[in-house]
This record gives C-alpha cells, structure tokens and sequence, in this order.
C-alpha cells in the first residue's frame, strides 16, 4: 500500500486538550438545557464506557446515571462490563431487563417476517429483534430522561453513524454525544487514555443484540480498514476513485461508500413537504441553542 | 491616557464565551470584564469576533442587528458609559445594520464614551460550517485609526488569512494589527497538543507579524454553539514573530499584555521592510492581473 495519509492518533499529547474539550462540549450543551445532568445505555461495550467516563468527569460523578437493559440473549461478560464501569466511576445505575416486553410483543410474530420458517434462523426476524431492543431501550431511557431531569447521552461513534450500522430512534437517539465525530479506531486510544478497564478495551466489537454477533464480520471488513478509508473519503473529501488510487481495495471502497450515502437518511431530520413560505429546518434556521 | 507612540500601551485580551443572540447579557458580561481590566492597568479591551452577539446567529441576525449611527445605539449606551468613566478603548463585536437594511459582522472601537472606529469585516467565509455571506454584506477596506498616537487596524477572522488585509493595513500605518475572531476548533494529528486550526493560526500571526514588522494582538472566543466549540488560544506575537502572551485554549480567561513599541521602532529600523516595501510596483502588477482577467 502506498497511502500515507493516515487517521490521526489520540496520543498522549493531543489527548488533554481533547478530554478537556469534550468535557466542555458536554458541560455546556447540558447546562444550556437548564438541566446538570444526563442518563446513558451502558452495555459494557467500549462506546457508551467511553462516553460514561467523559460525563462523570464533566458533571461529577453524581450527575451521570447508568441504565443497563440486558436482554435474555445479552453475554454475561457485557453485563459484568458495565458494572465494571459504573463501579470504576461510582455512578448510580439501574438494571432494566427488557426480555419480558421484547418477547410479548414478538410471541406470535415469529413468522411474518419473509420467507417463512423457524424463528432462529431468520436473519430479518434477528434485525428486527436487535431493532426493537434498540429502540424499547431508547423509550426507557427518554422515560428516565424525564424522570432524572436528565439529558439522554448519545454513545455512537462516528464509524457507525457513518456506516448506518445503528438503529434509527434506537441506539442513535440521544441529546447531544461526545463521540460521534470520533472514529472507532479513535475511541480506543481515547479509551486507554481514559483509563477505561482492559476487559472493555480488549473484546472485539459487538451490537450483542444477539449470542456470538460480531460488527466487523457484519459488515465484512474491520473498522481499522473502514475508519481508514472513511477518514479519506469524508473528513479529506477525496472522490473514491482517488482513495482506491492510494492504494485500498476497489471493493471495499466502494461498498463503504455506498453504505454511506444509502444510510445518509437515517443522520436527518425526517423531510417536510414545504407548503408555507417559512419551514421548519429549509428556511426557518436557528440553532439548536437559540432560547 | 497619555500619547503612546513612543512607550507602550497595556491591552488586556478577554477570551469569552459570549451567551448566543443575548445582546443585554453580553453587555454587562463585556462590562464586569471592562473594569476588572482598569484596575490590573488596562488602557485598551479586546473581545473576540460578534462577542455581543454570539458567532452562529443564522435567521437571528435579524433581530441582533443595531444601527450605530442611530437612537438604537443607546443599547451600547452603558459600553460608552464605562469607556469614559474609566477612560477606557473597548473593542467589542456585533451586528451592524445599515440605513439601508444591511446587516454586516462588524467590530466598534469606543474609547472616552465616543465611537472612534467601526470595521467591518471584508471577507465572510461562506464554505464547509461557516455562511456568513448568506446573512452579512462585505465591509469595503481595512482601516487605521489612531489611539493617541498608536496606529492600530482591525481585521475580523477570515480577513486576517487574505494576507493583502495585513499588507493593506500595515502600509496605512498601522503600528498593532488586531484580530478578533471565532475560530472553530477542529482537525487533530497524533503528536500535536493542539487542533490544526490553532496550528495554523499560530503560523499566519507570526508570519504577520514578522514580515508586517507589526504587534498582531488575536482576540479568540471559546465556548461551544451546537456542538462546535471555539478554540481561544489568544495571544500577543511581537514584531519578531515570537508570542509574547498567550492564554489557554479552550477557557475563558483575561490577561494583561504590555505592547511595548520601542520595540516595534527597533524591529522596524534593524528590517526596513517596510519602507522598502514597493507600492507602485505593487499598484502596477495588481493593475496588470485585473486588466488580464478581465472578459475580452
């Protein structure tokens, strides 16, 4: 390969500046809602670990608090992660199995999805499962939200926002994310500097919506190989015939791409048919921040 | 405030965190600022870029904007107050609305409860995050106005990365080049302790400042507007091209900076570039490149 404009590395030096920088990110996005806290799904994952340790040292730690909501499939070692976390930061937690409203509601569903057949072996009954588990997630933690007077903390990198590899109103709902412009590769240098638990760091990646997933035979190439061409492509702006001409694979360019702009809808707001003179989002802007 | 030309002046730098489209609240922020800066010896006050508005305004522009010349500067009232009472120069960003309807990014300078200088900002960067152009019309130069005796010339952000605004401002006279801005954070690379946009600033202020042979003085804000944050970093460079004074990056702060212009008279005798600086040679290449480019 003959590339050599690489994603940049959170190292110690630039670490500091950076830490502080999303803590501050977090600080100021929160305080401006009129609130000093926030809630967060913690699955034991690196992702949402990284964003947990960023809160508590912006809030304190009696300002961050931790749902986990295992499912009945959900690995033992994600459940005794998360704990980790929480235990490591001091931070108050709920655990919130939601086995019981996933199965009710799939109990007679089993074979609607496509093609028929045994439930287990039903690739779209599976993503719809991992769906639904998402997104019951999401309404317990918009739920806890109100309750806590807390704002909902997003825990989605910016490889798996680009990628689409997330559910919409699910796993991608939140208030405001300190890592969504930091690629997967990134979140785990930002994790050692953090000092996340080795267990957390070291596992490969997994949605865990069910037993053995694994993210990067999903989507068919690893995230040091995605994050890789995606710096190119989107932070550089290079068109991907110049990213395949530094020396990366055709196949994997393109399917990365494509990826890309086919989950593009699910990083937007939904669309409004424009039918007055001024519209929400087209030609009525303010910033978030307005009041 | 005695004549300064030949001794120097104390500025103090205010890197906020202006409170976004809060016009009233800016105002007594910039004046907790304004006199905690006179009593640590300050002569002249530097907020940042739009600091009494906020930087990412979008549709409210509209509501912000104030005609300077008119009974609606009576909001800045309480600015004008506090630069006489203290016999203070405050440097302070918001938005200009024109007789005509026209909204500009603009900079005041007010100093014994008079308006001594407005600039508007020339070039308004209208790529990637920024749109400025959609909101703001262009300010038409790049001004000296003198500050008993010191020549000081203000460029707004992006005005300071066309290097013909410094080349302009420096052959008017201009003694401190002060550039107030607010600059996005952005762009990391493994083994720098800062974003690339700060790098990058650093470079263009010393390159100004030693082959300008001028003090640059560079008033960042901080604070974040929709999740993109503000760099700070604002410093002092001397006409060497070293930083003098320099806050932290990314923390609201105020120091107190001395800008001794001896100085500047020993750089500018030792590196005559400047008088040797040939502006009719200039005037005729520029001539040439505009006449070429024409449409024939």
């Amino acid at each position: 390969m003959k590339h050599k404009i690489e994603l940049p590395k959170i190292d110690e030096l630039n670490f500091p500046l950076i830490y502080k920088h999303l803590g501050n990110f977090i600080k100021s996005e929160v305080l401006k809602a009129g609130v000093n806290r926030v809630v967060l799904g913690l699955s034991g994952g690196i992702d949402s670990a990284a964003s947990c340790f960023l809160a508590a040292s912006a809030l304190g730690k009696d300002n961050v608090t931790a749902l986990i909501m295992p499912y009945e499939s959900s690995s033992k070692s994600s459940m005794e992660d998360a704990l980790k976390v929480v235990n490591t930061l001091g931070i108050k937690y709920y655990v919130l199995d939601i086995s019981k409203q996933i199965n009710e509601y799939f109990k007679d569903k089993t074979e609607v999805s496509g093609n028929v057949v045994a439930a287990g072996d039903d690739i779209a009954l599976k993503l719809r499962k991992g769906n639904k588990m998402a997104r019951e997630r999401m309404s317990i933690l918009y739920d806890y939200s109100y309750k806590l007077n807390s704002l909902v903390l997003g825990t989605s990198n910016k490889s798996e926002l680009l990628l689409g590899y997330g559910t919409l109103y699910g796993d991608m709902a939140s208030a405001l994310n300190p890592i969504g412009d930091i690629y997967k590769t990134q979140i785990y240098q930002l994790a050692e500097h953090l000092g996340i638990p080795k267990t957390i760091i070291n596992k490969p990646p997994s949605a865990d919506l069910w037993e053995g997933q694994s993210d990067e035979s999903e989507l068919g190439f690893t995230y040091k190989t995605a994050d890789d061409i995606m710096y190119l492509l989107i932070d550089k702006m290079y068109k991907p015939e110049v990213v395949i001409s530094l020396g990366f694979e055709e196949n994997t360019v393109n399917k990365i791409y494509e990826r890309i702009k086919k989950s593009q809808y699910k990083r937007r707001m939904p669309l409004i048919a424009k039918v007055s003179e001024r519209t929400i989002n087209i030609d009525f802007r303010y910033l978030r921040d307005w009041a | 405030m005695k004549n300064k030309s030949n001794s120097s002046i104390n500025v103090c730098l205010a890197q906020t965190d202006p409170k976004t489209g809060d016009l009233k609240k800016n105002i007594e922020s910039h004046i907790e600022i304004i006199s905690s800066a006179k009593n640590k010896g300050a002569e002249i006050v530097i907020f940042p870029e739009l600091s009494l508005t906020g930087y990412f305004l979008k549709d409210s522009v509209y509501d912000l904007g104030v005609e300077i010349n008119s009974d609606e500067s009576a909001v800045f009232e309480p600015l004008y107050k506090i630069s006489e009472e203290l016999n203070i120069a405050v440097i302070a960003g918001f938005v200009e609305k024109d007789a005509d309807f026209n909204f500009y990014n603009s900079t005041f300078c007010v100093y014994n409860g008079k308006l001594i200088n407005v600039h508007r900002k020339v070039y308004l960067p209208t790529y990637g995050m920024f749109e400025e152009l959609r909101y703001f019309k262009p300010g038409d130069g790049f001004g000296v106005f003198d500050l008993n005796g010191v020549k000081i010339s203000v460029l707004t952000c992006e005005d300071a990365w066309h290097l013909s605004s410094s080349y302009i401002a420096v052959n008017k006279g201009a003694h401190i080049i002060i550039i107030n801005s607010a600059s996005p954070a952005r762009g990391i690379t493994g083994g720098l302790d800062k974003f690339n946009s700060t790098k990058m600033w650093e470079e263009l202020l010393s390159v100004i400042a030693f082959y300008y042979k001028s003090y640059v003085i560079y008033a960042n804000r901080v604070g974040f507007e929709d999740g993109i944050g503000f760099s700070g970093g604002s410093c002092v460079i001397n006409p060497s091209g070293n930083i003098e004074s320099k806050m932290a990056y990314i923390e609201t702060g105020e120091i107190i900076a001395e800008v001794n212009l001896n100085l500047l008279n020993n750089e500018r005798f030792k590196t005559p570039l400047l008088r040797d600086e040939n502006l009719n040679l200039t005037l005729k290449e520029l001539e040439n490149i505009i006449n070429n480019n024409k449409v024939k």
